[in-house]
């Protein structure tokens, strides 16, 4: 990555053209995955009307279980906090009109919580490979191990020294890395550095389901 | 000469693949495996340094990392490593070192003449003689000789070429040493199911040596060594790591490790870091450092030649080489017996046994080996002195009962006075010790913390017994963390019957004058601590500053505890009265690059950036940092200077438009039936009366009345709100509004979550601002249909080329230039087209991008005050002209306090504007006086808080704080700096230059 901090919109850096880099042959894959759609909902647990709305509109039970996930048939919800969580589309490929956001905004504002758009704030990253972990253990004091960081965990916690939300979408050694957009070039960057002892290849911007 | 000493079969040395050295610019030549400290013993070289204080020679005396003296210079490329220990450092192909504290040569040192004069230099002579005259002027010279004296190696002068890097590791059981004791704790940690970490610092795991012909588990204690390495480094829940020592224990059970990834190397590989600083949390710890042997002390104890028993044994074994020919051992215990026997299996030579033990207390079964390997023993006797010219050539020896001393010839001493257990880590896991009697040492007694000692490092030198802890300790260290192990049995030894050691720390002297050291690197004697006692210096922690004893690179891991027993023995207490100096990390010396690692340089904290940083970037912005934000300061054109531009771009938002990037200020939306009510707590002004689609300027108030922060509120629908705050208190106003919410009224119905990321902000400026906007966005923009203060939302028509089509935005009519201006809020990743869709459809009107410089001119000259400068903390909303924005109907935050008698008062400072009646312009950061010529004290009326020249209104203005300003209007006054030796006659006005009614705002 260059230095002079040149920032595509999208987050689409330099020095992130596909292509190897590091040693060969290479233990990681990167690659930028592209958000459509987060959503910020917030509410009270305690309120079924709230529950029972959130579920009506996303089809599917907000995780009440700290640093969990949980999926329906289009969205996915991440545990943020015990008030607060990021509904993402389930399959980026399929685009939840974000015309559609001020009805349901209004919609959970009358059950007695809240919906915010955070669509463009995160830059998500994908780590994957035998050495993800490694890579990710580098910048994170968090515990990668499959015993510890299940499939369906996520967690907010530091990459290097930027605010990053961490999720691992499966049990294949997979990590999603969202971190603060302004902040992105800085992630990036410390993820190729950390990844460059191992080999990494740059992937197109690639969906993940 | 080519490796003399080295013996022809034997030892971990590679001989096919021999490399080639420089150690004080002679070539030489070791092998693959060696050490720099055993290459060089190979060639036969022991003197590798000058000490610290008398410059006397010295050698190597260790193999691992107590080393006290052999301390080099490394040279490697555009790096320097001053006090690398050559007993440590693994030899690569064209190692460059060199002696340190010498010149011109190691062999032929001028400083050496602090020797002659040592006893006017004893402990603490620097205190004493450089007390005067007793100015600290004169320290400070003599400091500087002294330093230059005395130091140890060169630091580097360049930046730092090689890369760092941490790295978090997570594990049921940390063994720390891998020992033949921490293989036997990790194995059967490992097979009770636990995650395990076994950091070893040598290149291999099981490098002590053991008595020859050791069994484990009826095998060689070699072979059961490798398998059990091997089978560890299979295990898939196990990380092995060497060359990696485990140099402090913190808090909540963080162990920090250093792992040398490529010191080793004569070419680094080009990806990945020098070192890894591994910082490893452990549900608990099995600490297996083991013992660090300890020398006994006598006259001229410091000659090269002179080796710690283990150390010479070390070379002999494990390197293949011989340190010398003809062999003195001089001991208490049996120890040496074993490295006895090891030497002259190695081709030694052994004069002479001295034990200071009598026959009957030396009964053990090394001994009946060494007297059936033909060897002399002298029992009950001492070494008193060595003698030699920059090498040892003979010792005398004396039995106690004051028999004539005996002159033997020899080339080398191999000294052992016993063992102390590596119980530093211990001790800083809040480890209590206790003195044994029976090693005459410090061991492991209890901690309130999971670490578990085990083996030599918990003073259980016999190796069946160390194996049994070992295991245990491996067992009990899964349990902590719920990993119960199957029944397995612990590897077994044979025990080895010896004889107890007999403490004996310091042989008296033959001749008063003689040198004996206790702590070899920091040359502190004998009697330097008999005179620090004498002086009063009592207590082991003055006794160390005092005399330096046990500082240094080594921390005295070969001399404290006979610097301690010493100090004892003068005091006339018992040993654990006089108890061990604290153990404080790091272990062993790590390099300051290492704890940074990656967050170095450029990169000491991440860097923001806009949207449209690119577009900034290349169209020549000038960059100010504003928090961790870069932001453009201006625009200079080709031939423009900074201030140039500014005044370019300030004029042209007075004139035509302008656009700048205010991404980075803070915004947060609020959600929920309260927010209005929560506004009005925070607020000084009055929030329930806020329409749908306006927004409204605020100020909040800390909870002593004066101003935090302010922006502007809008109300997007019914229920949902958007807050602004300044750039640099959008975290603080964030963590505010969480606190007041969760702890101080949870009862509100609100919801916060800050939108700073979601969304590139830019305002647009200037007479023309609305003919720009009315070509590209897809509503009405009339004052009839979106006047100030109107909040909506609309869609942007992008570049015809954008695949993504319009652009949906928040469009709000505010203004803070004082022109008709619109700020345009879009989500992030179409913040450059929408940068871009404004830039070109105002191109026709001459807009101008502008940068923070210009947006300050354009607020000084409108009076908007900034958080920082104005509101620096100590300024009320009515010090800054805002009083009548406080409302008197409600409650809000600082309010109960604003009736304070020192806030109400006359003489308050308040905010005025100032014009300079002249060209110069008003210095910065200028305090107000009525008189510049008065002679101090001259009254402070006020300061200066902001200030530009102005090219709209043509003068050098400012607004400043001014007691009773408001009072003040129409005077003419001074605004002088003594640190610049500037002072210019100013008129006070209202802080306003620029359309006092605001009619501009409205058109």
């Amino acid at each position: 990555m260059s230095d002079d901090g040149t920032l595509r919109p999208f987050g689409a850096f330099d020095s992130a053209a596909p292509g190897h880099y590091g040693v060969s042959p290479g233990a990681v894959t990167l690659a930028e995955i592209p958000i459509s759609v987060a959503w910020n909902v917030q509410g009270d647990p305690l309120h079924p009307a709230f529950l029972a709305e959130a579920k009506r509109r996303f089809g599917l039970a907000l995780p009440l279980v700290p640093n969990t996930t949980a999926r329906g048939p289009a969205w996915k919800a991440l545990w943020l906090g015990p008030k607060s969580w990021l509904l993402m589309a389930g399959d980026e490929t399929v685009i939840v009109p974000p015309a559609g956001f001020d009805a349901q905004r209004d919609a959970l504002n009358a059950a007695g919580g809240a919906l915010f758009d955070l669509s463009a704030s995160r830059v998500a990253f994908m780590v994957k490979g035998l050495r993800a972990a490694a890579v990710l253990a580098k910048n994170c004091p968090l515990d990668f191990h499959p015993r510890a960081f299940l499939a369906g965990n996520c967690a907010q916690s530091l990459l290097g020294h930027i605010n990053a939300l961490i999720e691992r979408p499966d049990a294949t050694p997979t990590f999603v890395v969202m971190v603060p957009r302004s902040f992105a070039q800085d992630g990036w960057r410390q993820l190729c550095r950390s990844s460059a002892q191992y080999g990494y290849d740059v992937v197109v911007p690639v969906s993940m389901s | 000469m080519t490796q003399r000493f080295r013996l022809p079969t034997g030892g971990i040395v590679d001989r096919t693949r021999p490399l080639a050295f420089t150690f004080d610019g002679v070539p030489y030549q070791g092998y693959g495996g060696d050490t720099l400290a055993s290459a060089l013993l190979a060639n036969g070289v022991h003197l590798v340094g000058r000490s610290f204080k008398y410059h006397r020679p010295r050698g190597i005396f260790s193999a691992g990392t107590e080393e006290p003296n052999a301390l080099v210079q490394l040279a490697r490329g555009a790096h320097t490593e001053p006090n690398a220990r050559a007993t440590t450092l693994e030899l690569y192909d064209g190692m460059t070192a060199s002696s340190q504290n010498c010149w011109p040569s190691v062999r032929h040192d001028i400083g050496a003449v602090n020797n002659a004069m040592s006893r006017l230099i004893p402990a603490g002579f620097y205190y004493k003689t450089f007390m005067w005259p007793p100015t600290p002027r004169w320290w400070l010279r003599y400091e500087q000789v002294i330093r230059r004296a005395a130091g140890m190696g060169r630091a580097a002068t360049q930046p730092d070429p090689d890369s760092y890097e941490h790295q978090y590791a997570h594990c049921d059981v940390l063994v720390i040493g891998g020992g033949t004791t921490g293989l036997a704790a990790a194995r059967a940690a490992a097979l009770a199911g636990a995650r395990v970490i076994l950091c070893e610092q040598n290149v291999d795991c099981g490098a002590a040596p053991l008595p020859a012909g050791t069994k484990i588990d009826q095998t060689p204690a070699s072979e059961w060594i490798a398998a059990v390495a091997s089978e560890l480094l299979r295990h898939p829940e196990v990380t092995l790591l060497v060359r990696t020592t485990a140099f402090g224990y913190y808090d909540g059970s963080l162990v920090g490790a250093i792992e040398r990834v490529t010191d080793h190397l004569a070419a680094p590989p080009a990806h990945g870091p020098r070192e890894r600083l591994w910082k490893i949390r452990a549900t608990a710890v099995v600490l297996a450092t083991g013992a660090i042997e300890r020398g006994i002390v006598y006259a001229n104890n410091d000659l090269p030649g002179t080796l710690l028993a283990s150390a010479a044994r070390t070379y002999v074994e494990r390197y293949a080489v011989r340190p010398g020919d003809r062999a003195v051992m001089f001991t208490n215990n049996d120890g040496a017996y074993a490295d006895a026997l090891a030497l002259q299996a190695g081709g030694v030579d052994i004069a002479a046994i001295v034990d200071a033990r009598t026959d009957a207390q030396s009964s053990g079964i090394l001994t009946a080996r060494a007297r059936d390997a033909g060897m002399v023993i002298v029992s009950a006797a001492t070494l008193i002195g060595a003698h030699g010219n920059r090498h040892v050539a003979a010792v005398d020896v004396a039995s106690r009962a004051g028999v004539p001393a005996q002159r033997i010839d020899c080339d080398l001493v191999c000294v052992s006075g016993g063992w102390n257990p590596a119980v530093h880590l211990y001790s800083q896991a809040r480890g209590k010790l206790r003195y044994d009697e029976v090693l005459a040492s410090f061991v492991p007694e209890s901690s309130p913390l999971p670490i578990i000692p085990a083996g030599a490092a918990n003073g259980c030198l016999g190796l069946s017994e160390a194996l049994a802890e070992g295991h245990a300790a491996g067992i009990a260290a899964a349990r902590q963390a719920g990993r119960i192990a199957a029944l397995l049995a612990p590897p077994r030894a044979d025990p080895l019957a010896t004889a107890p050691l007999q403490p004996l720390w310091a042989v008296p002297a033959a001749r008063k004058s003689a040198r004996r050291f206790v702590d070899l690197q920091n040359d502190v004697t004998v009697n330097d601590i008999a005179l620090a006692a004498r002086e009063g210096y009592q207590a082991v922690e003055h006794l160390k500053r005092y005399t330096t004893l046990g500082m240094g690179t080594d921390q005295g891991k070969t001399s404290n505890i006979i610097g301690l027993a010493l100090l004892a023995e003068q005091l006339g207490v018992p040993i654990p009265r006089v108890g061990t100096t604290t153990f404080r990390p790091p272990y062993t010396p790590v390099t300051l690059g290492a704890f940074p690692g990656h967050e170095s340089g450029a990169h000491v904290a991440p860097t923001r950036y806009s949207a449209m940083h690119a577009w900034h970037v290349e169209h020549g912005a000038r960059f100010v940092n504003a928090g961790l934000w870069k932001r453009p300061h201006s625009y200079p054109r080709a031939g423009e200077s900074e201030d140039d531009a500014v005044n370019r771009e300030a004029r042209s938002v007075r004139t035509t438009v302008g656009v700048v990037d205010v991404s980075t200020l803070g915004k947060i939306e609020l959600q929920g039936r309260d927010v209005a009510e929560l506004l009005n707590r925070l607020y000084i002004n009055r929030w329930d009366t806020l329409a749908i689609g306006r927004c409204r300027y605020g100020v909040m108030l800390r909870d002593d009345g004066m101003v935090m922060d302010d922006g502007t509120t809008s109300r997007l629908s019914d229920t949902h709100y958007l807050m602004t705050t300044t750039t640099v208190n959008a975290v603080k106003v964030m963590q505010h509004l969480e606190y007041l919410l969760q702890t101080q009224w949870p009862e509100l119905d609100v919801y916060a979550t800050s939108v700073t990321e979601q969304w590139a902000a830019m305002a647009l400026s200037g007479p023309k601002a609305r003919d720009v906007l009315a070509g590209l966005v897809d509503i009405e923009l009339s004052n009839a249909a979106f006047p100030f203060l109107a909040v909506g939302t609309c869609n942007v028509r992008a570049a015809s080329d954008d695949p993504a089509g319009a652009i949906p935005a928040r469009l709000f009519r505010m203004s803070y230039s004082g022109e008709l201006a619109y700020e345009i809020h879009v989500p992030c990743h179409r913040g450059l087209a929408m940068w871009e869709a404004v830039l070109a459809a105002g191109e026709a009107f001459g807009i101008m991008p502008y940068g923070t410089e210009a947006m300050g001119t354009l607020r000084i000259e409108k009076g908007h005050v900034v958080i920082g400068p104005e509101a620096d903390g100590r300024t009320t909303a009515d010090d800054l002209g805002m009083g009548k924005l406080v409302n008197a109907g409600k409650w809000c935050i600082g309010k109960p306090l604003l009736d304070r008698s020192a806030l109400t008062a006359a003489d308050r400072w308040q905010l005025v504007g100032l014009t300079a009646l002249g060209d110069a312009p008003i210095p910065r950061g200028a305090k107000i006086v009525a008189d510049p010529e008065r002679k101090a004290p001259n009254p402070m009326l006020g300061h200066v808080t902001s200030w530009c020249w102005s090219p709209n209104v043509d003068a050098w203005i400012a607004l400043a704080l001014l007691a009773n300003g408001r009072a003040r209007h129409g005077d003419t006054l001074w605004a002088v700096s003594p640190l610049a030796g500037a002072k210019v006659r100013v008129q006070v006005g209202p802080p306003c230059f620029i359309d006092p009614d605001g009619e501009r705002l409205r058109v």
